[in-house]
């Protein structure tokens, strides 16, 4: 692990927490193109050797997570006219100790994981950390909008962990990279089903009135 | 040992003494009083013996029942226990002969004494007993005692249900340690400790289950959460110099009975270690968070009891970490943090407890939102209680300080021990907090009642009361200073405990201890620079004020308001209000917000949503599996994560083999 | 000898900073601001002056700012200047160090409340509550310090052990950032608190000490400028890495570090507003997770 890399995964970390502290939807969005755009760092950091894939994988990931995906967050928001709170479902003191916990439990399990790859178990650990913050994102988090945002953090968890496993699997990344397409369309399905309302009508705690009594 | 069973003889007669002449209270009183004392300075002998070092013969009693002879000893442990017994009880005992006299229950006064002296008797036995009958039937007649002094105001309902509820759980914790030394002496020669030591190795998998049965069963009695929903009733419940004993020493034989089960049983497995390590991190943190939200003086400082339990019981995590993971160093360490915290917990805690009585007696109310300006009326009251406030949150040069220092200690070396241990760092930020939030809790008690204009005319009236109240209290204010000035002189025989407890000999105790010891003259060396600094400043500036000349009296700056009045004052409730709005939530605290008021109240949480539920919610079991179907997309997903942390640390645990 | 010298330095200038600071501020909104040395003319002409007590307040009240200028001095001793070694140390005098600072919090909070003013009040009761919060980020600082350095006193902690920022980057980082936060908070600054406010409802330092005058005023507001001194310093212990250099170089890395503490405390309160009084304990608790995460960093890589 390179210096440069470890700097990078720590921060990649740190805006996880960023997100979970943050009140406001575009500093969530604009922390999470920040951490695309860290992650598009790392495969370089991690690989100094120069080669073309990692040049076109970096900027492949830079334009796709930290441009495209951001502009498309904000332009959902401006078009559906959501209101520019988080609205958690636990306090935001609450989401950050809780997130700290997720890290912790992230960084003592990873060592123990059965890898087959002993590059340093840090990458392994903030993937972990990135996923479990998607999730808990995903679980305290009411709008749809802001379920997107936990989604592209749990997602790029996914991402870096796809980075341990690059020498074997080359493909991984450029796989990891596709699910942001999944991404788009999810942003494309909520917009264009409901383009006129606030997104606040299909909020998922809606669907609670789903169940049988 | 006999010099011991002959003080606590002589405090046993002066309690009989006290019955036979009841007809003469002020003789029974004294009689009480001198006897205790006396008695008591005799039985002092035999443990600070030990503590120095010498070893006292046992003393064993023959007997026919099964179970073998009854043995009394006394080794560190032991003694180190009956140090707290023997001051703070006997101060708290002193000063109900004058807390009690002239009271309505006259005629069962003397009778309060004779429980009282029973109770010093009964704790001296049971720090005492190497048997195991003999011990429970110590443990029994404690437990009883206690109960029949808790309920001496019994014309109050309340006293009675917290009385009953105390009774109800003192005997379940009895029941647990039946349970526990009945499973423990089948595997043994007979119920003698010896005996009981000798086959603990060979225990197999009934030791885990000795060890969690017997920290619930000596849980009960010490209070930590959620064992402790009986605690601030009773103690608030009771004549305030029981109160004392209760507060400060009894619920220590909770943690006296854990303490030994590891010295009988061995090194416990690391779950159960990291669990007391928990179990410390909520006592403490919720312990606080309950007082900050009450305004009952007693009460508050009962859920403070719960707190000072569980920054022992994060020194004895730590201490049974060493053991787990064979670590000297911590294990000396964590436990020397404990048991210093048993006896300065015993020290403060019974002073405060004995001011909170002195002011009962002289405003007739223990409620913070009808008192306020006592300290100009009662000085000495209020120098006792701030000497105690200081020292249980922890301040500098007081004896709090000293032991929750050596706790930091343990955790922070626990941090740097490179193994699972490590995690226990993050219970010094646990520590920190509690530091804090208890700061806050006495800066509100101290000024709401000590400070400020008096909120009624009871308190306007109050007057310092007599040497028979502020003497004990100045005895234990003056421990506290003693102890917090001159650190060596408690930490010195402490090492003595903590080599027993970590299994290692005096001497390897003493040199893992040496830079604590060591340290010790420089927490002296700073408690002297801070007095002189403060001398120096206070002079300074008099003579400042002296040389302007120009100094006035005037109304209290009100920001132009110019009708202030006592009930503009900020209330106990609102001081505590920006914490509890805060943690609230995690602590279970209802808030009473009215136009004329606000209140708030903590939930006694075990009680009314754990016990009484679970015996309701038995019954409704087969109803109860439904609702996993909520229908939340949240919380399938949430039920999707813990599945995930499941298998993590399945995978993480069995190494890669599932 | 150079510890004495550096404790001296710390004593005498320690009304400079918040001159400081105050400087920063008014250059950056374009005014020209109070003298830097503003607050030792304050402090000599609120020395001469009298007083006036409130008939409520007692002993407490006079004590107060005597017991909390003292504590300051007596954490000064605690203190490593410039890693010099503090003129008291010991195993876990960190514990002294923060226990100090809370005694000197609380003989101001009882100050306060001995006056039975609803303002006064009201300053010790957010006093109390973001001082408890602030407690275990301090812990938390300095037991991230303790593990990366192996000991235990604050000398041996910001001494040579402490590694480079070569070998223990992102974590002296991360502590460095708790301690601002912490400093920010204890000192009464922006985000917390507006030492510049007019408004008594929305203070909390400076309403707590509403009826202090003369020469208790001048103690109050030494001693809350020796604190932010001390914070700085141990901010500056993080930061500054010093190791072996001469004792001038050392000095002067101390005292750069404190001068680049006020400037950043200038800037902040010019481009940053004050908090919602809610919202401040989210960022105390933000601050608990950046040292905490510096933790996990280096328990994971000492497994």
């Amino acid at each position: 692990m390179t210096p440069a890399g470890s700097l990078l995964l720590i921060a990649v970390v740190l805006t996880d927490f960023a997100v979970l502290a943050t009140s406001r939807l575009s500093t969530g969005i604009r922390t999470i193109g920040l951490q695309g755009l860290l992650l598009a760092a790392l495969p370089v950091a991690l690989h100094p050797a120069w080669s073309l894939h990692t040049a076109a994988l970096a900027v492949g990931t830079a334009l796709v997570k930290a441009g495209i995906l951001p502009r498309f967050l904000n332009w959902a928001i401006r078009e559906a006219n959501v209101r520019r709170e988080m609205e958690p479902l636990i306090g935001y003191g609450a989401s950050v100790l809780l997130g700290a916990a997720a890290v912790g439990v992230a960084f003592v399990v990873a060592p123990a994981l059965p890898l087959p790859d002993g590059r340093g178990s840090l990458l392994v650990a903030a993937a972990l950390a990135n996923v479990l913050a998607g999730l808990l994102v995903l679980t305290t988090r009411r709008k749809a909008l802001t379920q997107v945002v936990g989604y592209l953090m749990l997602e790029n968890g996914v991402f870096v962990f796809g980075l341990t496993q690059t020498e074997q699997v080359p493909f991984l990344l450029e796989l990891g990279v596709l699910l942001d397409v999944f991404v788009g369309v999810f942003i494309m399905g909520i917009v264009v089903f409901h383009i006129n309302r606030e997104f606040d009508s299909i909020s998922s705690a809606r669907l609670e009135e789903l169940k049988d009594i | 040992m006999t010099t011991l069973l002959a003080g606590l003889s002589v405090v046993l007669l002066g309690g009989l003494a006290a019955v036979i002449l009841a007809r003469w209270p002020r003789w029974a009183a004294s009689v009480h009083r001198i006897a205790t004392g006396a008695g008591a300075l005799v039985a002092l002998v035999s443990p600070l013996k030990v503590l120095g070092g010498a070893h006292l013969p046992t003393l064993t009693l023959p007997t026919n029942v099964p179970g073998g002879a009854w043995t009394f000893g006394l080794d560190a442990l032991s003694a180190w226990f009956l140090i707290p017994v023997l001051l703070a009880g006997t101060a708290a005992a002193i000063f109900g002969t004058s807390y009690l006299a002239g009271q309505e229950e006259e005629g069962s006064v003397p009778r309060a004494h004779l429980g009282m002296a029973v109770l010093l008797v009964a704790l001296g036995l049971v720090l005492t007993a190497q048997a195991t009958l003999a011990f429970l039937a110590s443990w029994e007649v404690m437990a009883l005692a206690g109960y029949f002094l808790v309920v001496f105001e019994d014309r109050r309902p309340e006293v009675r249900r917290a009385g009953m509820v105390y009774l109800i759980a003192t005997h379940a914790g009895t029941l647990l340690l039946v349970v526990v030394f009945g499973l423990w002496g089948n595997r043994a020669f007979d119920l003698s400790f010896a005996s009981l030591a000798h086959a603990a190795p060979a225990l197999g998998s009934l030791h885990a289950v000795l060890l969690t049965l017997g920290l619930l069963g000596f849980g009960l009695k010490a209070g930590f959460v959620p064992l402790h929903f009986w605690l601030p009733e009773a103690h608030a419940a009771a004549p305030s110099h029981v109160s004392a004993i209760m507060s400060g020493v009894v619920i220590k034989t909770g943690i006296y009975g854990v303490l030994r089960l590891l010295v009988l049983l061995g090194a416990p497995p690391p779950w159960w270690s990291f669990g007391v390590l928990l179990l410390g991190v909520c006592s403490g943190v919720l312990g606080v968070l309950w007082a900050l939200a009450q305004h009952d003086l007693k009460r508050l400082l009962a859920y403070h009891s719960v707190e000072n339990i569980g920054i022992i019981l994060l020194g004895l995590g730590a201490g049974a970490l060493g053991l787990s993971y064979r670590s000297p160093l911590l294990a000396v360490l964590g436990f020397l943090g404990a048991v210093l915290h048993v006896l300065n917990h015993a020290l403060f805690k019974s002073l405060l407890f004995l001011q909170a009585g002195s002011v009962l007696r002289a405003t007739g109310s223990r409620e913070l939102e009808h008192l306020g300006g006592l300290g100009r009326r009662m000085p000495l009251t209020w120098l006792g209680f701030v000497v105690g406030s200081a020292a249980i949150v922890g301040l500098p040069p007081l004896n709090g300080f000293v032991s929750e220092w050596v706790v930091f200690q343990a955790l922070f070396s626990a941090g740097s021990s490179r193994t699972p241990a490590s995690l226990a760092l993050f219970g010094a930020a646990a520590l920190g907090l509690v530091g804090g939030l208890a700061l806050a809790c006495f800066a509100k008690v101290c000024g709401s009642v000590f400070l400020g204009h008096p909120r009624t005319p009871a308190a306007l009236a109050a007057r310092e009361v007599g040497p028979g109240f502020w003497g004990p209290a100045a005895v234990l204010a003056a421990a506290c200073l003693v102890v917090g000035v001159m650190p060596w002189l408690a930490i010195g025989p402490a090492v003595r405990v903590a080599g027993q407890l970590a299994g290692v000999p005096w001497a390897r105790a003493a040199a893992l201890t040496r830079p604590a010891r060591d340290a010790a003259q420089q927490i002296a060396l700073l408690a002297a620079l801070l007095a002189g600094t403060v001398a120096v400043l206070a002079m300074a500036r008099t003579w400042a004020l002296r040389r302007a000349g120009a100094v006035a009296t005037s109304e209290t700056w009100a920001c132009g308001y110019p009708r202030t009045s006592a009930r503009m004052q900020y209330s106990a409730s609102s001081f505590a209000a920006p914490l509890v709005a805060l943690f609230g939530p995690l602590a279970g605290v209802v808030v009473h917000r009215r136009a004329d008021g606000f209140a708030t109240h903590p939930v006694n949480l075990a009680l009314e949503r754990i016990l009484v539920p679970l015996w309701e919610a038995t019954q409704r079991a087969s109803a109860r599996i439904r609702p996993i179907q909520h229908g939340r997309l949240q919380l399938y997903l949430l039920y999707i994560v813990a599945t995930v942390a499941l298998l993590l640390f399945y995978l993480a645990a069995s190494g890669g083999k599932p | 000898m150079t510890s004495w010298l550096c404790f001296g330095l710390a004593l005498v200038l320690a009304p400079l900073l918040p001159g400081v600071a105050q400087r920063t501020k008014s250059w950056l909104t374009g005014r020209r601001g109070p003298p830097v040395l503003q607050l030792y003319w304050d402090l000599a002409r609120l020395w001469r002056k009298g007083a006036v007590f409130s008939s409520v307040a007692g002993a407490s009240f006079r004590l107060g700012p005597v017991v909390f200028a003292a504590s300051g001095v007596a954490a000064a001793m605690l203190l490593p200047f410039a890693n010099n070694p503090a003129l008291i140390r010991f195993p876990g005098d960190f514990v002294a160090f923060a226990g100090v600072l809370a005694l000197g919090r609380f003989a101001l909070v009882l100050a306060a409340l001995d006056t039975g003013s609803s303002f006064e009040g009201m300053g010790a009761s957010r006093e109390a509550a973001f001082g408890s919060l602030s407690e275990p980020v301090l812990v938390l600082c300095f037991a991230a310090l303790a593990l990366a350095s192996q000991e235990l006193s604050l000398s041996g902690m910001l001494g040579p052990a402490l590694p480079s920022w070569w070998a223990a980057g992102p974590a002296l980082a991360m502590v460095g950032a708790g301690v601002f936060l912490v400093t920010l908070a204890e000192t009464g600054r922006v985000p917390v608190d507006d030492p510049a406010t007019h408004l008594e409802l929305t203070m909390i330092h400076e309403v707590m000490v509403l009826d202090h005058s003369g020469p208790d005023f001048a103690l109050i507001h030494y001693a809350a400028a020796l604190k932010l001194t001390l914070l700085g310093t141990l901010l500056a212990g993080v930061l500054v890495p010093a190791g072996q250099a001469a004792a001038v170089v050392r000095i002067a890395g101390w005292l750069g570090g404190l001068l680049a503490l006020a400037v950043a405390i200038g800037v902040v309160e010019s481009v940053m507003a004050r908090l919602r009084l809610a919202r401040v304990p989210q960022l105390l608790t933000s601050a608990a997770v950046l040292p905490g995460f510096a933790i996990i960093l280096l328990l994971s890589r000492a497994a």
